[in-house]
């Protein structure tokens, strides 16, 4: 074993910060690495965010999308129960808000994205939304008591979580509606940011069809710039407007605060890293992955699911050879609900557009399947 | 006149969310007059790249054919609330 102790600090106890915190313990024991693995997060409750929808639709509850992340890592690693304040990436600190300072020889930023409510000026607690658990609740409270009039599906800004979810939450809140009986006494409008439902052409070809046989309105080319939350009335950035009963959006979506205070990224706090290394740009042996990255990819679990061996592969190699070996490929995979029982899967990369995939129940069976699966394997890094 | 760059984005190999989320995205976040510079590899950015520009009111200087992708350069341009209703025709 090596003599030197090489000091590791992953700052995130999410999907990203937990798997990649698997892997390197994996990979540098496997080397015979001499190391340690600190963890900082605010509070180590690890969600599982996809489940949100089904809390929505009253299918799913709260307690059972959340886990303590400390579980699923190595007894080995230190758990530092803190916010981060800043990091200095001259001395290779990072400095809590408890006023820790913590030394790093290799840094891996997994702070996730968060919900910046105060990004626009009109969002207010009138506008429902899916995207933390109480919201998923109150939008679950909203739908029980709502039986006439419209229902718009939004987006509040660019970038957002989960590409499909939207578009998911109109189709699946048209089957609450016509399992309640009430389908035709509430319209569902979904406004779409792009000239089509669904960014990917080959998926999109599928899920248009979806929502005219459910008869959901789509408003496409159509990008949120004002909520008029009395009158009921969204704008948008091309000069068109809607009206709502009750309006149902994607909140806007910012990197964290403490990124930009430390010099490693501006605007909207999203880092900049190397599309393939996931190395941090100008600071050699930090790393960023999930939806804190500024890649034009998907914000989704998915992607810092196989971000993650990569950043555990490249500072395995930068210890042993000073190199970066591994490259990231761009994999993300997902499934996209069309109804309760049905869904599409689609798997792509860099290079590799999807395929059109056909709508199955097999689908569903996996996606309700994988919730177990992802809390005993996947965050374990065991697939 | 060659105009002058204010961002880069390189959206090649972006499929979901795709090359006009993030020229949406960045337009937010540069003054009217200012220009992007976006990489795309997606034939589909050929069709919706320009509709989306013309519909919210901003200029595509050009298109430049590169090796695999395009650059598509766009001025941003002033937002006008149109206060179109959902129905109206477009005249």
């Amino acid at each position: 074993m090596s003599e030197k102790e090489h000091r590791i600090v992953v700052i995130g106890a999410g999907t990203g910060g937990t798997i990649v915190t698997n892997q390197l313990h994996k990979k540098l024991k496997k080397a015979k690495i001499n190391y340690n693995i600190t963890v900082i997060d605010p509070h180590f409750k690890h969600l599982y965010q996809p489940g949100f929808l089904f809390t929505m639709l009253g299918r799913e509850k709260n307690e059972n999308l959340v886990k303590d992340s400390r579980k699923m890592m190595p007894k080995s690693v230190n758990a530092m129960v803190d916010k981060v304040k800043i990091i200095d990436t001259k001395k290779k600190v990072v400095k809590t808000e408890n006023g820790e300072d913590v030394p790093y020889d290799y840094l891996v930023l997994a702070p996730g994205s968060r919900l910046a409510f105060d990004a626009v000026d009109w969002w207010d607690d009138s506008i429902h939304h899916f995207y933390n658990p109480s919201g998923a609740e109150n939008l679950r409270h909203a739908l029980e008591n709502f039986d006439k009039g419209t229902i718009v599906v939004s987006i509040a800004d660019l970038p957002y979580k989960c590409p499909p979810a939207p578009v998911e939450a109109s189709m699946l809140i048209d089957d609450y509606y016509r399992r309640k009986g009430k389908r035709d006494d509430v319209d569902i409008i979904y406004t779409s940011p792009l000239g089509r439902a669904f960014s990917i052409e080959t998926t999109n070809t599928r899920v248009e069809p979806y929502l005219k046989e459910k008869d959901i309105e789509l408003m496409t080319m159509f990008n949120a710039d004002d909520v008029d939350t009395e009158e009921r009335v969204i704008y948008s950035m091309e000069g068109e407007e809607v009206e709502y009963d009750l309006l149902v959006m994607v909140p806007p979506h910012r990197g964290q605060k403490f990124v930009i205070d430390s010099g490693l990224a501006s605007g909207q706090g999203w880092i900049p890293v190397d599309k393939y290394t996931l190395e941090v740009e100008n600071h050699p042996g930090v790393f960023a992955l999930g939806d804190a990255t500024n890649l034009p990819i998907s914000k989704a679990g998915s992607t810092a699911h196989h971000e993650a061996p990569v950043i555990a592969e490249n500072i395995r190699d930068l210890i042993l050879k000073n190199q970066l070996t591994a490259k990231y490929d761009g994999h993300v995979q997902c499934f996209f609900l069309t109804e309760i029982g049905k869904s599409m899967f689609i798997d792509f990369d860099y290079s590799r557009p999807p395929k059109p995939s056909p709508t199955r129940r097999l689908w569903w069976y996996f996606k309700l399947m994988f919730k177990p699966l992802y809390f005993r394997m996947v965050t374990k890094a065991r697939v | 006149m060659q105009e002058t760059i204010t961002k880069t984005i390189d959206a090649r190999g972006s499929f979901c969310p795709g090359p006009l989320m993030e020229l949406v995205r960045a337009i937010k976040e540069i003054e009217v007059g200012q220009v992007i510079d976006l990489y795309s590899a997606d034939e589909g950015s050929r069709r919706d790249i320009p509709k989306w520009i013309e519909k919210a009111g901003h200029e595509l200087v050009e298109i430049r054919e590169d090796e695999g992708f395009r650059h598509f350069i766009v001025k941003k341009g002033e937002k006008v609330r149109r206060r179109k209703r959902r129905g109206d025709s477009d005249e």
